[in-house]
């Protein structure tokens, strides 16, 4: 099928298999920042935001990406590099390979939470991105500075 | 494929083996896994009337693709059915909620789910369109079996109705010890509602995780007729849900251990639904 839709801010049109996932897509693209993990939604590697609020790529299938405002990682880090910057100032990586999702997730946390979240709704609202090597203290404290802003 | 209507769209499924693909959480799921091969996906992201929300004085009608974040964050749902939004606010994750649908939660049918057992509770009727006309089902009688529904391969669920009663408190209560974003070993949503002279006239309790379908406990019924019902009364309607429970072992629990625990959440949400203060 042809799949028209905006990715990190430029138009996009490709063919894409109707069952593909949009983490496949965005891979085939050269965008690697999202990463294939769980593949069920659980783990958060694949979190891109699609009209900005933060889904899991892996269950996105491509035909629900039609004429939407995908954004990677990528995209973000450009878009906004305070987020990044936050990432960076509070180590809030140690392995690495979840922190594409988290630095999505807190960049869409910034307008989903607003500045005066408390850090127990920062901690659920990153329910859903795990990291294995149980950094959670300092990506907390990363989100936590982006959302104060 | 991508249907402009509702009537378009129940042609499609009329062909072998296509398949509804709303926000994809479910379908993606069972693509990944292999465990289904369609023939047509038939996306029902292009339908209006199937995003509505419609509030009535009595009751509101959920469109099948509004989406649970959608459904979670309703002014109404949040004030009038706190059961049904913070069985909402529960499931998956935030990225799960942002585009998992409704209808896709009760048309997968896994009876692990936050939303059922509260819609259930609540006494909500799923809308089916069907090649003969609509029909409706109680969400309660809606699962036949494990991910099997009464909707048929050629049917589409469109919307859930659910009765806004009023002096109605409900309640829904998870329990995993597994991570927070995990699926519960039990869950249990209770709703009573009283009269104008504070007697309870009617109590409902489901719960989910603990069989191949979302358990309603039929003796919950039982607690109305008083102001506040007796400690006593409500273990023995707890104790009846445990009994009535059919769970299997898993990572979750023994089935001893998840019969055990669907006794203690059902006292646990009726405690808090017929003698907590204020909404809950």
């Amino acid at each position: 099928m042809r799949l028209r839709f905006t990715l990190n801010g430029e138009p996009q049109e490709l063919d894409a298999s109707p069952t593909a996932s949009l983490t496949e897509v965005l891979r085939s693209l050269g965008l690697t920042g999202t990463k294939e993990g769980c593949r069920i939604g659980v783990c958060g590697l694949c979190t891109v935001l699609v009209d900005d609020l933060p889904v899991s790529s892996c269950l996105f299938l491509a035909p629900c990406a039609e004429g939407r405002q995908v954004w990677t990682v990528e995209g973000l880090a450009r878009r906004d590099p305070a987020v990044v910057a936050a990432f960076v100032e509070h180590e809030g990586m140690q392995c690495g390979i979840c922190t594409p999702g988290q630095v999505v997730m807190a960049s869409a946390a910034r307008s989903e939470l607003g500045a005066g979240a408390a850090e127990a709704e920062i901690r659920e609202y990153l329910i859903g991105n795990l990291c294995r090597c149980t950094g959670y203290q300092s990506i907390v404290m990363a989100l936590g500075s982006v959302v104060a802003g | 494929m991508a249907p402009a209507g509702v009537p378009d769209a129940l042609e499609a499924l009329g062909a072998e083996s296509s398949v509804v693909l709303a926000g994809g959480t479910s379908i993606g799921l069972l693509l990944g896994q292999a465990l289904i091969e369609p023939s047509t996906l038939v996306w029902l992201g292009r339908i209006p009337s199937l995003r509505e929300v419609a509030v009535e004085d009595d009751r509101i009608r959920i469109g099948a693709t509004v989406t649970v974040r959608e459904l979670a964050r309703h002014p109404v749902v949040r004030s009038r059915l706190p059961a049904v939004a913070t069985a909402a606010g529960s499931v998956g994750n935030p990225r799960i909620r942002a585009v998992a649908t409704v209808g896709g939660a009760l048309g997968h049918a896994d009876p692990r789910q936050d939303l059922p057992p509260a819609l259930a509770a609540s006494g909500a009727t799923v809308e089916i369109a069907g090649p003969g006309g609509t029909r409706r089902v109680d969400v309660a009688r809606l699962a036949t079996g494990l991910m099997e529904t009464v909707v048929a391969p050629d049917e589409l669920i469109t919307g859930v109705d659910i009765p806004l009663p009023e002096a109605a408190r409900g309640v829904y209560l998870r329990f995993t010890p597994a991570s927070a974003a995990d699926w519960p070993t039990v869950s249990a949503a209770a709703v009573s509602r009283r009269g104008p002279d504070g007697i309870v006239t009617d109590v409902s309790l489901a719960l989910g995780g603990v069989g191949p379908t979302v358990l309603t406990v039929p003796e919950a019924g039982e607690l109305k007729g008083s102001v506040a019902p007796s400690e006593e009364d409500i273990r023995a309607v707890a104790d009846a849900a445990g009994r009535r429970c059919d769970p299997v072992a898993d990572r979750l629990g023994s089935a001893a251990y998840k019969r055990a625990m669907a006794a203690v959440w059902a006292r646990r949400a009726l405690q808090a639904c017929l003698e907590g203060a204020g909404r809950s």
